[in-house]
């Protein structure tokens, strides 16, 4: 097992550091200044350009691609990721501030899509063909194909604007000290933000539950003499928890990408918000820093739910 | 429209009446299972035997009750004689908990594919252990030692290891050895194995039936065996039914089935496969033609499109049940003749 985790992040690694060299691509081929976003603006400022040249030559950007590119990630793993071009911050300091902000959001939303999505997943094919599994495959279609800002913009419309029960956007205020504070900020993105989740895991769990409970193992576990719940629950699902976690792995990137709509309808200060702004803002430094992160997440969480499938089948596990 | 010779019913572990199971998909009717009548001795071995698609392995479901939704039992009854007295089956609730304390622990059944019969992720040990949960008191440390103890008995090697290994780590007879193992962990009245030996090469075969006639000797387990194996059933058998389209043609003890076949069908069978103690140079033939469609059945006898005793009588009604003996019955027009007759 140890051997199995060790060998997916040691593949892990080539991939990383192939996804950087083509955004420090980007980055290179961006307009303006590399010295720029490398400098602290109080090393800027009173820059002459000998001085700047000179800078230049130290921090080696007159040196061919691949050397400026190891120079560059070395930094990276120091967690130097420049300046932003528009008042000079340290990206390291905005990700540092907004990333918790997007991991929160992003991990209540994908806790909630996986446990809703699974339940009514399994509720459907347990009950195939009946009018709770045709609604909610109905309800399922059309959760997918809504987009997530249509589904914000109703939230804050019904449930901010007119009947007031939760905050129209934000994360925090000054006088908030606990998560339990700041939870009625979180409800209404990470249940939008779930929405197209929940409604494809749950497809999803419907055909792999109806698949695994189609399987001889089930009607031996029936011929035992078991209770139904453990039949369906015990012997199906654990079998078809399999490919939805698999498909969890998938749709991930998804989540991160439904993300920064959400963070922007719901104004939400996290990493989302940060990209559409830089965007606006054409600060590349900061965009691609944000893309680097998401990849680098998107390649750490696939490796995470690999480990989970293996630890879940012991086909992958003992197969291998 | 059968009349089953009552034997002693204390000798009797299972009984089954007129049976019929039908299937209903896409608002079409099959009858799988077309009245079948039969007992299962205690402690003694029937084998149901009959090409595919003729109702075996419907017939071994309607006994659990582990038919799939689209079918249902549409008449006759099935008796469990159990010792605290007589239970009719087909009509306890299908997966209720009177028809759940029996499943497992009083009638078991084995599979014809352990591969796939099997929960892949579950180990061996886990799922032997689950069976004596719901039927035994014992707990713990208690059921995986039990398992150790099947598994061992089974002829398995290793078992303290094999006992945690998942079912992908056995070889295809080990699995089914397991299979057994757990089948047997409650020692069963009454054992049903629908083709356990099909997915199997040849020679684990041998040690399968071997292991099941041993159990069926330490153990008095009633086996009901479902097979396509005529050699099988000369080897293992103390009473033969023949089925062909949902309907016993000939049933009786393995002599009196093997040795005075008097349907034609059941002929046919013997001499499509080479039978134990019948001499080198047998004649081997392939039954002729194929079963019929099962939702556009022959009106008579349903084998008389490929028989070649075929008489306008035979196409008029399905031929009744005579009984021959006691125990040896038959459902053919002419059966008199090759009852009679010497073999062809
Ligand atoms: N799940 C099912 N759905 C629809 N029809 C079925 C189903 N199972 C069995 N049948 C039908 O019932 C009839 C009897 O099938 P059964 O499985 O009992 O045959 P069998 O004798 O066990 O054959 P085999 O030797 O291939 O296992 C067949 O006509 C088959 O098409
Ligand atoms: S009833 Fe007629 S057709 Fe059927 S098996 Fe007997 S002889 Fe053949
Ligand atoms: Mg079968």
């Amino acid at each position: 097992m140890l051997a199995y985790v060790i060998r997916r992040v040691l593949i892990m690694i080539p991939m990383a550091v192939a996804i950087s060299f083509l955004i420090y691509l980007g980055l290179d081929a961006t307009p303006g200044d590399a010295v720029s976003f490398m400098l602290s603006p109080e090393q800027m400022s009173g820059a002459n350009p000998e001085r700047l040249a000179e800078l230049r030559e130290a921090l080696g950007l007159n040196q061919p691609l691949f050397v400026r590119y190891f120079i560059w990630l070395w930094g990276l793993l120091q967690g130097n990721f420049g300046y932003t071009l528009t008042g000079g911050v340290p990206i390291s300091d905005l990700l540092a501030r907004r990333l918790p902000a997007t991991l929160e959001l992003a991990a209540v939303a994908l806790v909630l899509s996986t446990v809703f999505g699974s339940i009514l997943g399994i509720i459907s094919a347990l009950r195939r063909g009946s009018a709770t599994d045709n609604t909610l495959t109905v309800v399922g279609m059309v959760g997918v194909s809504i987009p997530e800002f249509f589904f914000g913009l109703v939230a804050i419309t019904v449930f901010a604007l007119n009947l007031g029960w939760l905050p129209v956007g934000g994360r925090s205020m000054p006088q908030y000290i606990t998560f339990w504070d700041r939870l009625p900020h979180l409800v209404m993105p990470s249940l939008v933000l779930s929405i197209m989740m929940t409604a494809g895991v749950m497809r999803y769990a419907r055909a792999a539950m109806l698949d695994a409970l189609n399987k001889d193992f089930i009607k031996t576990a029936r011929s035992k003499g078991l209770p139904e719940w453990r039949v369906n629950l015990l012997h199906g699902f654990r079998v078809a928890l399999t490919p939805v976690v698999v498909l969890i792995g998938f749709r991930l990137p998804a989540l991160i990408g439904g993300s920064v709509i959400v963070e922007q309808v719901f104004q939400w200060p996290g990493v989302g918000s940060l990209f559409v702004l830089s965007v606006r803002n054409q600060d590349y430094p900061v965009v691609m820093a944000v893309a680097l992160i998401s990849v680098v997440t998107v390649l750490v969480v696939s490796v995470v739910i690999d480990v989970l499938t293996a630890i879940i089948d012991p086909r992958v596990r003992l197969g291998n | 429209m059968t009349t089953t010779t009552q034997l002693p019913v204390n000798d009797v572990a299972l009984s089954v009446r007129d049976l019929k199971t039908f299937f209903y998909t896409n608002k079409r009717c099959n009858k799988a299972v077309n009245g079948v009548s039969f007992e299962i001795r205690k402690g003694k071995t029937l084998c149901i035997v009959g090409e595919s698609g003729c109702g075996k392995s419907v017939t071994a479901s309607a006994i659990m009750q582990l038919l799939p939704t689209l079918s249902r039992i549409e008449q006759g009854e099935i008796v469990y004689h159990s010792e605290r007295g007589d239970i009719r089956l087909d009509t306890l609730e299908r997966n209720g908990k009177a028809m759940r304390s029996i499943r497992g622990s009083e009638i078991a059944m084995i599979f014809q594919d352990p591969m796939t019969a099997l929960n892949p992720v579950f180990t061996i040990g886990f799922q032997i252990a689950e069976n004596l949960r719901y039927h035994t008191a014992m707990r713990g440390r208690q059921l995986m030692d039990k398992a150790i103890d099947l598994l061992r008995s089974m002829g398995i090697p290793a078992p303290e290891r094999r006992v945690e290994q998942f079912p992908h780590q056995f070889s295809g007879g080990m699995r089914q050895r397991a299979m057994i193992a757990m089948a047997m962990a409650c020692n069963p009245k009454i054992l049903i194995a629908d083709e356990p030996t099909t997915a199997l090469d040849v020679t684990i075969q041998a040690q399968i039936f071997e292991l099941m006639a041993t159990l069926k000797r330490e153990h008095g387990t009633a086996i009901m065996l479902i097979t396509h194996d005529m050699g099988v059933v000369a080897e293992l058998a103390d009473d033969v039914a023949v089925m062909y389209m949902g309907n016993i043609v000939e049933a009786g003890t393995v002599d009196e089935v093997l040795r005075r076949p008097s349907h034609p069908y059941t002929r046919a069978l013997l001499d499509s496969v080479p039978v134990l103690g019948r001499g080198k140079n047998q004649d081997i033939r392939a039954i002729p033609g194929s079963t019929p469609d099962p939702f556009n059945r022959p009106k008579g006898c349903q084998f008389a499109d490929r028989c070649a005793y075929k008489l306008d009588a035979c196409e008029t009604a399905l031929p009744a049940e005579t009984h021959l003996s006691p125990t040896h019955r038959v459902m053919c027009v002419r059966h008199e003749e090759f009852a009679n007759g010497v073999r062809s």
